[in-house]
């Protein structure tokens, strides 16, 4: 039930309340940090929001106007973080995210998508099956030698981090090995986790990708999927159980190591000083909630018969970093105002970062203008995509600097 | 009928490239039709994104001259702020979204229109200062509901509507002179909205506001009272489960039922003669069961199973928020004499908790568009205000009329599901009766219609001001002289005021 | 572009008759014995205790129903004659009764009926020859007050008091500049008649069962805000309701008192936010003897002598319920907020020992002693009105004083009375200077004194929201945006520019 069509009950739904522009009245702080929709803040426009996005989607489908190439742009100026779709079931029951991604597949569908940027990205996947374009023969060649054999714990480093983030993936099988976590490295059968593509409408390459790996991890006997990679997360979690029968559990590195210090089978004994905010990356945070297939009936008075699991954003992981962070001796944890399921995206999502790269950097400089006003020194987060869309945030110095997750915890491992 | 392209282009020379479009997917954002009903409303010729008074009264007088038709909105929640006729250009004044200036000493904050009621009662908590924050949710505008819209109040018992605390105005005229209103017409600042003389005020806002009707409301200063709570919530929870809990010695929420209204209104009638608390209603049951569940389906176990009809069909919510320990002792104590007197229970501990785990019901509202939540259909009748009696008879005489549309299946068997909230310690309520009816059902367009004909019968059958005077010309024509023909001195005022008929006239 | 105070001003479709200048044969509508046409009578509404002077009017008349008035506007109209409103018995003060064109005085004076007193709703509907000293009573009689201004004249008419804004010495119980006036019944300058807020309809007053306490509206226009402060012009109101308040069983009278009414404002303020006091007044020390002082004012000198430069009369209340735990509450509240502020509330006041029943007796009723306290030293005065936020009455009271030492005039007795108004987001003030009638050079003095000093109030922040006499220049020749959309809506409301022309900028 993903077809744009099978989310007309949303589409007719929105009030226009303005919940998915502005941040939940809870998580309000005051007139400051008070918006929510990366591109409604940039471009004003009700078209540029969750409440646009579902009117014209709506208009779309019932051939009101007919797709132009400034129509697509709109569409992926989105950031697919999902704040609206987060914000609006805090109240409602409706799939706003869902009906941005089923509007990209749409476009694609009707040859009017993606942006060329992810066109070719998906040319890439296809050749190599890494966004990157990098040879698959090197995926793994950030391992040098690690465990490939089979485990029941694998760990699935992605892209980035396979890639261009090297440092994440060598530090995950760190850490992973100083909690006593025996894991295989899946290797040359990982490819690409295939949420660039999902995200980006292109939801058959995506499929492939998600077959591929399935197969994968069932041959090498995997039960359990550990990654340190955001979007990898939330694409394993969200998107896999959308394709196909999905029998894993999926971990984020983050909550293995804070299981590990509540058993006490990890220390963090050398002190790290840094005062240190958390952005809480839309995939790992309100859009990693295991998504549960729904093939019901919607009745009336909005009754689901079955009762469906939405995915609210209320299990995200945002508790696992923080207590690992505020464990580490030496580090004080201090909050954002839009943060947990309510963090301000990065910028960069979905496809963004290629594709209008400027408009990506403005939204990190609000981000980082949000992290600077807490008095940190560090922005930490556990997304590779957002530390490149951050770290251009950041770039014009101001003191305070990125550090990945996985970094933080082996700065106090002992060496 | 489609701007013509030198107007459009003059318009652009006013805003900006940036900021217009008429671009069919920019104005697919803003004319969907509300989920409540199946007309499309008129599409607008264009969407403006001013960003100043002065771009405003350009954008106006081209208005005037060429005849274009326009509406300012921030959010159109509701279905007023939408075009009410083809040729309309909207302007969204999100840009202006400016906390100008918040006076703590002289208790006023001057505000822009795309000002949130979510960040200003928040950031004006900081101050230790309040205001009637409407039940809109957070993304509602604040200015729009004060000057052109309705503004009802949880806590209006012990403050009052938002009519009383609009002071000075900034205002863009349906020919777009810059006036200002008030003392700030003398130079003397924000803090008296009336004057000087007969108050011009009384053009911008009656019950309501002109809807967009009266040119544009660019900047208001509204009035703040003491704020009894802390400066900042304690919430807890995540989304969409959040607890509000705040220091029992001085807030406390408390729910009771009566055996019958008269005694319900009796008793509210004398905790406002008491001068005491700060919420005092009778809430909506459908709607309280929408605010407590987080799903429909969650609704629809919590209603099938009773609990909500049962325990709030006579119900009396009170909010005791005091400054000292002393004064919320003394006002309990009250309190509890009141309702023993007029028979008055606890109602049953889960609903009680709901409240006292979540006082956000009287702080924020942060969640109020679950009530939007069982598919779209709903709607308002019975928006009106006079005596807390003549509210309660106003209630008591609506099963009579809604009980065939409940037969007929047209809409949700929720009888009790009206409001009344008395204002300023009783002097006066405010009544909305909220009716819910699926999308689903054959004909469903003409539930709203039909409903609240009934209802508006039922008043004059009655004898009851239970709604405004009708809006519409056709109305106006059948029934306006019953309202002392007010349609026709609004439709002078209007011609007086807006002789072109631009400003998004009715 | 100054606006025009002599000149009629024609909008598009909109125009309203300048200065009708009457074309005599004005036929008295009504039974003979409504009329008057006694010389001496006719002669004394031409001039008036403000010193303004107009028209000997050519009769004068006392409807007794609002079909009276509405026959008194339609010959009005045919004869294009002015009609000047006049509710109150004299003195008057402020100019607005006086025919500055001549034609014809309308009287309600014998409209004089208590139309409903109602506890429930908390409201009196009265006609507008209902004095302050016939309702006061009847109110008492039945454990109701009404919010009152300081010490009104007994034959000061109730509606017009509401109608003027005067300030009230209860700020708790004000919500805006209004307050406490609620709907109205007027007859607007076409003859038709009409109803405001609630009591618009459905139906007529028979059929209607409203308690007719909602005063906003109908829909999207407050028609009694363009009734307000409009001395007249904008349409003769024929009754009105008004809100009630519950009497004290108990009350406490405290006092502060300075040398600097700054020194007095600030726990003011505290006070205000809190909503502790009750009656809150504050006097400087000739206004206090004025009304502290016997009969013959043998004692005036020596209480003037005796008193503190200012004092704050501050009273606190228990109602029906647990009254004396409310006194002491807030007593204790009281004290322990003043004395934050540096200041010991005290329970009698330096000078005035033993006169606390005595002030509690004047603070609750109407001026009996003469008709009214204002003329009590010489039988003249004149005065300076205008509001501004609490925080700048101290340097406006300030600049008052430095000119007043430029230009040689005394304030030994000159009265000035300082009403927080609006829960204390606002503040009157109201200086009364003592005229000698005998010298006229002192009187000439006098009011150039008090013309600069308006002006230059004006400059530093007073707002003359009701601007009487000469203040209407200060309002209105900076405001020809105002001036033109008053105008208009006087085109829509009175299009014979019958209603006392010459008046605001009319």
């Amino acid at each position: 039930m993903d077809t744009l069509a099978d989310f007309r009950h949303t589409m007719e739904s929105c009030n226009h309340c303005g919940q998915c522009k502005v941040v939940l009245g809870p998580k309000t702080k005051g007139y400051d940090f008070a918006e929510i929709c990366p591109i409604h803040m940039q471009f004003h426009f009700d078209a540029y929001s969750g409440q646009g996005l579902l009117h014209i989607a709506q208009e779309l489908l019932d051939g009101v106007f007919e797709p132009e190439p400034a129509l697509r742009d709109l569409v992926y100026a989105c950031t697919t973080c999902g704040a609206c779709d987060t914000n609006c079931k805090s109240i409602r029951d409706m799939e706003v995210m869902d009906t941005i991604l089923a509007l990209r597949e749409h476009l694609v569908e009707g040859g009017h998508g993606p942006m060329p940027q992810h066109a070719q990205m998906a040319a890439r996947v296809e050749r190599t099956h890494n966004i990157y374009g990098r040879p698959h023969a090197e995926r793994a060649a950030w391992a040098e030698g690690a465990s490939a054999t089979s485990a029941p714990v694998a760990y699935f480093a992605g892209c980035a981090a396979s890639y261009q983030r090297t440092d994440i993936a060598r530090n995950t099988l760190r850490i992973l090995a100083a909690a006593g976590i025996e894991c295989t490295v899946l290797g040359a059968d990982e490819h690409c986790c295939g949420g660039p593509l999902w995200r980006t409408g292109q939801r058959a390459a995506a499929e492939r990708q998600v077959r591929h790996n399935l197969e994968a991890l069932e041959r090498r006997g995997v039960r359990t999927i550990v990654t340190s990679c955001a979007e990898c997360f939330g694409t394993l979690r969200g998107f896999y159980p959308r394709v196909a029968e999905f029998p894993f559990e999926v971990r984020h590195i983050s909550e293995v190591v804070q299981q590990a210090l509540d058993a006490g089978r990890l220390k963090l004994s050398r002190p790290v000083e840094a005062t240190v905010t958390w952005h809480d990356p839309c995939q790992l945070g309100r859009l990693s909630e295991p998504y549960v297939p729904w093939n019901g009936e919607i009745r009336a008075f909005g009754e689901h018969v079955p009762p469906k699991a939405f995915r609210r954003g209320t299990e995200g992981v945002y508790d696992a970093p923080r207590r690992v962070l505020g464990a580490i001796r030496g580090v004080k944890v201090v909050e954002m105002v839009r943060n947990e399921e309510n963090a301000l995206c990065c910028g960069g999502g979905g496809g963004v970062q290629q594709a209008f790269p400027e408009q990506a950097r403005t939204t990190a400089a609000e981000r980082v203008r949000e992290a600077r006003s807490t008095g940190a020194d560090t922005l930490a987060s556990a997304c590779p995509f957002c530390q490149d869309t951050l770290e251009a945030g950041l770039a014009d110095g101001g003191g305070l600097r990125y550090r990945d997750f996985t970094e933080l915890v082996v700065s106090a491992l002992e060496p | 009928m489609s701007l013509a392209r030198e107007v459009y282009a003059e318009l652009e020379r006013v805003v900006g490239t940036r900021y217009i479009s008429d671009r069919p997917w920019i104005l697919a954002a803003v004319r969907a039709p509300q989920p409540n009903t199946p007309m499309k409303p008129p599409s607008p010729e264009a969407v403006l994104l001013p960003g100043s008074a002065e771009e405003i009264q350009q954008i106006v007088r081209i208005c005037n001259r060429h005849g274009i038709r326009y509406i300012a909105t921030i959010s159109s929640l509701i279905g007023f702020a939408y075009p009410s006729g083809p040729g309309t250009i909207i302007l969204h004044l999100k840009r202006m979204n400016r906390l100008v200036e918040v006076n703590a000493q002289d208790r006023y904050a001057v505000i822009e229109p795309g000002v949130r009621q979510g960040q200003l009662r928040i950031e004006l908590m900081r101050h230790g200062l309040s205001y009637p924050v409407a039940a809109v949710g957070p993304g509602g505008s604040v200015l729009a509901n004060f000057a052109c819209s309705s503004g009802d109040s949880h806590c209006q018992y012990g403050a009052s509507r938002t009519n009383r605390y609009l002071l000075g105005i900034e205002w863009v005229t349906p020919e777009g002179e810059l006036l200002r209103l008030g003392s700030l017409a003398s130079e003397a600042g924000w803090f008296n909205p009336e004057g000087p003389g007969p108050s011009l005020r009384g053009v911008i806002k009656g019950f309501v506001g002109q809807w967009g009707g009266m040119g544009v409301v660019t900047r208001i200063a509204i009035g703040l009272d003491a704020w009894r709570g802390p400066a900042v919530l304690p919430y807890e929870g995540r989304s969409p489960s959040y607890q509000l809990r705040l220091d029992p010695r001085l807030h406390q929420a408390y729910v009771f039922k009566f055996p019958t209204l008269e005694q319900c209104r009796d008793a509210m009638i004398a905790i406002g003669e008491a001068e005491i608390a700060q919420a005092v209603l009778k809430y909506f049951n459908a709607s309280a069961a929408l605010l407590a569940t987080e799903s429909a389906n969650d609704f629809w176990d919590l209603w099938r199973s009773g609990l909500f009809q049962r325990e709030l069909a006579r119900p009396l919510y009170v909010y005791l928020s005091a400054f000292t320990p002393e004064e919320f002792a003394y006002e309990e104590r009250v309190l509890l004499d009141i309702i023993a007197q007029f028979g008055g229970e606890v109602v049953d501990e889960r609903i009680l908790r709901i409240y006292r785990d979540n006082m956000d019901f009287y702080v924020l509202v942060g969640a109020l568009q679950r009530v939007l939540r069982l598919g779209g259909g709903w709607a308002p009748a019975k928006l009106s205000g006079d005596s807390i009696g003549h509210m309660i008879d106003v209630g008591k005489a609506v099963p009579e009329f809604m009980r065939p549309f409940i037969e007929q299946g047209r809409v949700l068997d929720a009888l009790d599901n009206w409001q009344v909230i008395p204002l300023e310690y009783g002097h006066a309520a405010h009544i909305e009766l909220l009716f819910l009816y699926d999308r689903g059902q054959a004909n469903w367009g003409q539930v709203p219609m039909d409903f609240m004909r009934a209802s508006m019968q039922a008043d004059i059958r009655n004898g009851h001001h239970g709604t405004m005077p009708p809006r519409t010309a056709a109305a106006g024509a059948a029934i306006g002289a019953l309202f002392s023909n007010a349609h026709v001195w609004a439709g002078r005022v209007k011609d007086a005021l807006d002789p072109e008929r631009v400003s998004n006239p009715f | 572009m100054r606006a025009s105070l002599t000149g009629g001003y024609a909008a598009r479709g909109v125009a309203y008759t300048a200065h009708p200048m009457g074309n005599g044969g004005f036929n008295n509508p009504l039974e003979p014995a409504s009329a008057c046409a006694d010389p001496a009578l006719l002669r004394a509404f031409a001039t008036d205790a403000s010193g303004a002077s107009g028209q000997v009017p050519a009769q004068l008349l006392y409807p007794r129903s609002r079909e009276d008035v509405q026959a008194i506007v339609r010959e009005a109209i045919r004869t294009r004659t002015p009609l000047v409103p006049v509710s109150s018995g004299p003195p008057h003060f402020h100019g607005d009764t006086v025919p500055a064109r001549g034609g014809v005085v309308v009287d309600f004076s014998r409209m004089n009926r208590v139309l409903r007193i109602d506890r429930p709703s908390r409201s009196v509907r009265v006609e507008p020859g209902v004095t302050y000293g016939a309702l006061i009573p009847q109110l008492r009689a039945q454990g109701l007050r009404l919010s009152l201004p300081l010490l009104p004249r007994a034959n000061k008419s109730v509606v017009a008091s509401r109608l003027e804004r005067e300030p009230v010495t209860t700020p708790k119980y004000q919500y805006d500049e209004l307050d406490p006036l609620l709907t109205l019944e007027v007859v607007y300058g076409t003859g038709e008649d009409f109803r405001t807020g609630s009591a618009c309809g459905p139906g007529t007053l028979e059929t209607l069962k409203a308690d007719l306490v909602n005063p906003w509206g109908p829909g999207s226009i407050d028609y009694f805000r363009l009734l307000s402060a409009a001395q007249g012009t904008m349409g003769l109101v024929s009754w009105a309701v008004t809100k009630l308040e519950i009497l004290p069983t108990r009350q406490q009278l405290l006092f502060l008192h300075a040398d600097d009414p700054a020194r007095l404002l600030q726990p003011i303020d505290v006070l205000l936010r809190r909503r502790v006091p009750d009656e809150c007044v504050v006097l400087n020390r000739a206004a206090l003897a004025m009304l502290l002082a016997a009969d013959d004012l043998r004692d005036y000198a020596a209480l003037r002598a005796a008193l503190p430069a200012w004092s704050a009369l501050l009273v606190v209340a228990g109602y029906e319920r647990r009254a004396e735990e409310r006194v002491a509450l807030y007593a204790d509240q009281l004290r322990t907020l003043a004395g934050a502020t540096g200041l010991a509330a005290t329970a009698s006041l330096p000078g005035a020992v033993g006169r606390e029943a005595q002030i509690l007796e004047l603070l609750s009723g109407a001026w009996t002693q003469g008709p009214d306290w204002r003329l009590r030293l010489t039988g003249s005065s004149r005065e300076l009105l205008f509001t501004a936020p609490l925080s700048r009455m101290p340097a406006l009271q300030q600049r008052l004083r430095e000119l007043a030492a430029q230009q040689g005039i005394d304030l030994a007795d000159a009265a000035c009375h300082l009403q927080p108004a609006v829960q204390g987001r606002s503040c009157h003030c109201e200086w009364v200077f003592p005229r000698s009638p005998d010298d006229a050079a002192a009187g000439a003095r006098l009011d150039a004194f008090l013309r600069e000093a308006a002006r230059q109030l004006a400059r530093a922040g007073a707002y003359f929201s009701r601007p009487y006499g000469e203040w209407a220049r200060i309002a209105y020749d900076d405001y020809p945006g105002g001036v033109e959309l008053l105008r208009r809506l006087k085109g829509v409301f009175d299009p014979h520019g019958l209603f006392n022309p010459g008046r605001l900028c009319f």
